[in-house]
């Protein structure tokens, strides 16, 4: 984790790579594990707590709840709490984005923005989904056995080392056909350069 | 179709499945359940040995580096509880939302490899891709069965999957948009064919 150290605070990061996450460091703290027991104030166990649910978007009545009652999106939220509760510098999501729905995941994507800019947290995402982290990160760092790759929002080298997404391989298949198309983030973009693509013939 | 069995209200047929979930949904309390029939769960538990894996398999599924790697990641151990498990004389194997950690050739190769073993597959999941994958889907929240069907079908219903917080997967999502603007004629749900349809 030596590398996160030299990442510009308040910003987003994606982080990507067939690696395991593990840090000595104090002021880290990794997020990779929901399995927990027992209410929320418990776990929680802080003065701070109320706070910190607020600053996740849950009211205080999560305090009283049992964790194991929760979905999955409110026990990231609750975990996430516990984070802000120990106020680390840096907040590593650890596959964050399995077991959220596309409407979990915009919704997460807004408070790590808050997280960002308004708390000054480096918030680095770990995830295999290319995707997931496109539209939010300031830099994507790929991260294969000793060797590091970074990789500025519009920089698309990062393609040539980790899985496409659908998108980029839709576009690489018409590309094969002899189609001459950028590479877009979404759909709407998309659709838009295959109209104008259609029209011109 | 034939009924398999039935877990916690929700009955399985002979047909490979998507149970694609909210997160109000806790698939967990089905997984207990399937402990009492004949099939192969799988989840994140690691509990798997390389050893045990022929060396064939791991030629098939590209897996080789698996045997000389020192530092083992989730992901490579969650191949290593798939591959383990590959080889056994049970019928069903249920993926309890661990396949959307694997890389989409690994997936592929799977589902060809245990459909060609005449296999059912039941993958648990709330990716809208990997609904993609197997031809009958059962979309739950909260407990209930919202929608179920063949693939095609269930992936038409674009305002309840959206009320449910899902996404329509890309290439539907696609085809969706160049047929509003009569561009092709129907939905398409691979991206072969819709690269065909439009510039063959």
């Amino acid at each position: 984790m030596r590398i996160i150290t030299k990442l510009e605070p308040g910003k987003i990061y994606g982080l990507m790579g067939n690696i395991s996450l593990s840090t000595n460091n104090n002021n880290y703290f990794i997020i990779n594990s929901y399995k927990f027991k027992g209410i929320v104030k418990e776990y929680l166990n802080s003065s701070k707590a109320p706070m910190a649910l607020k600053m996740v978007m849950l009211n205080e009545t999560y305090l009283e709840k049992e964790i194991a009652n929760l979905s999955p999106s409110e026990i990231k939220k609750v975990v996430l709490a516990k984070a802000l509760i120990e106020n680390k510098d840096y907040l590593i999501f650890d596959y964050f984005d399995k077991d959220l729905t596309t409407e979990e995941k915009k919704e997460f994507k807004l408070l790590f923005k808050r997280l960002a800019s308004i708390y000054q947290k480096t918030i680095i995402l770990f995830t295999n989904e290319l995707s997931f982290i496109w539209d939010i990160s300031s830099s994507i760092i790929y991260l294969e056995n000793e060797n590091l790759h970074i990789f500025s929002k519009k920089d698309y080298g990062i393609l040539k080392y980790v899985e496409n997404p659908p998108i980029i391989e839709f576009i690489n298949l018409m590309r094969e056909k002899g189609i001459v198309c950028d590479n877009y983030q979404n759909t709407a973009d998309l659709l838009k350069a295959i109209y104008r693509i259609k029209e011109q013939k | 179709m034939e009924k398999l069995f039935t877990i916690n209200n929700k009955d399985f047929y002979h047909v490979s499945t998507t149970v694609l979930y909210t997160s109000s949904y806790n698939y967990l309390e089905d997984a207990k359940e399937f402990i009492h029939h004949n099939v192969v769960v799988i989840n994140e538990e690691k509990n798997a040995n390389l050893s045990d894996i022929p060396v064939s398999i791991l030629q098939e599924f590209n897996c080789l580096d698996l045997l000389t790697k020192t530092d083992l990641t989730k992901i490579d151990n969650l191949k290593i509880t798939i591959l383990e498990n590959l080889n056994t004389n049970k019928d069903v194997y249920v993926f309890l939302n661990v396949l959307t950690y694997l890389p989409r050739e690994f997936k592929n190769k799977l589902i060809t490899y245990l459909a060609t073993q005449n296999k059912i597959i039941i993958n648990y999941t709330e990716d809208i891709e990997e609904s993609l994958l197997l031809n009958h889907i059962v979309v739950i929240h909260e407990n209930q069965v919202i929608m179920e069907g063949a693939k095609e079908a269930i992936l038409k219903e674009e305002k309840i999957l959206n009320k449910l917080g899902f996404n329509l997967p890309f290439i539907v999502e696609l085809s969706s948009g160049l047929k509003y603007y009569g561009l092709v004629n129907e939905l398409y749900f691979n991206p072969e064919s819709l690269v065909k349809a439009l510039w063959n």
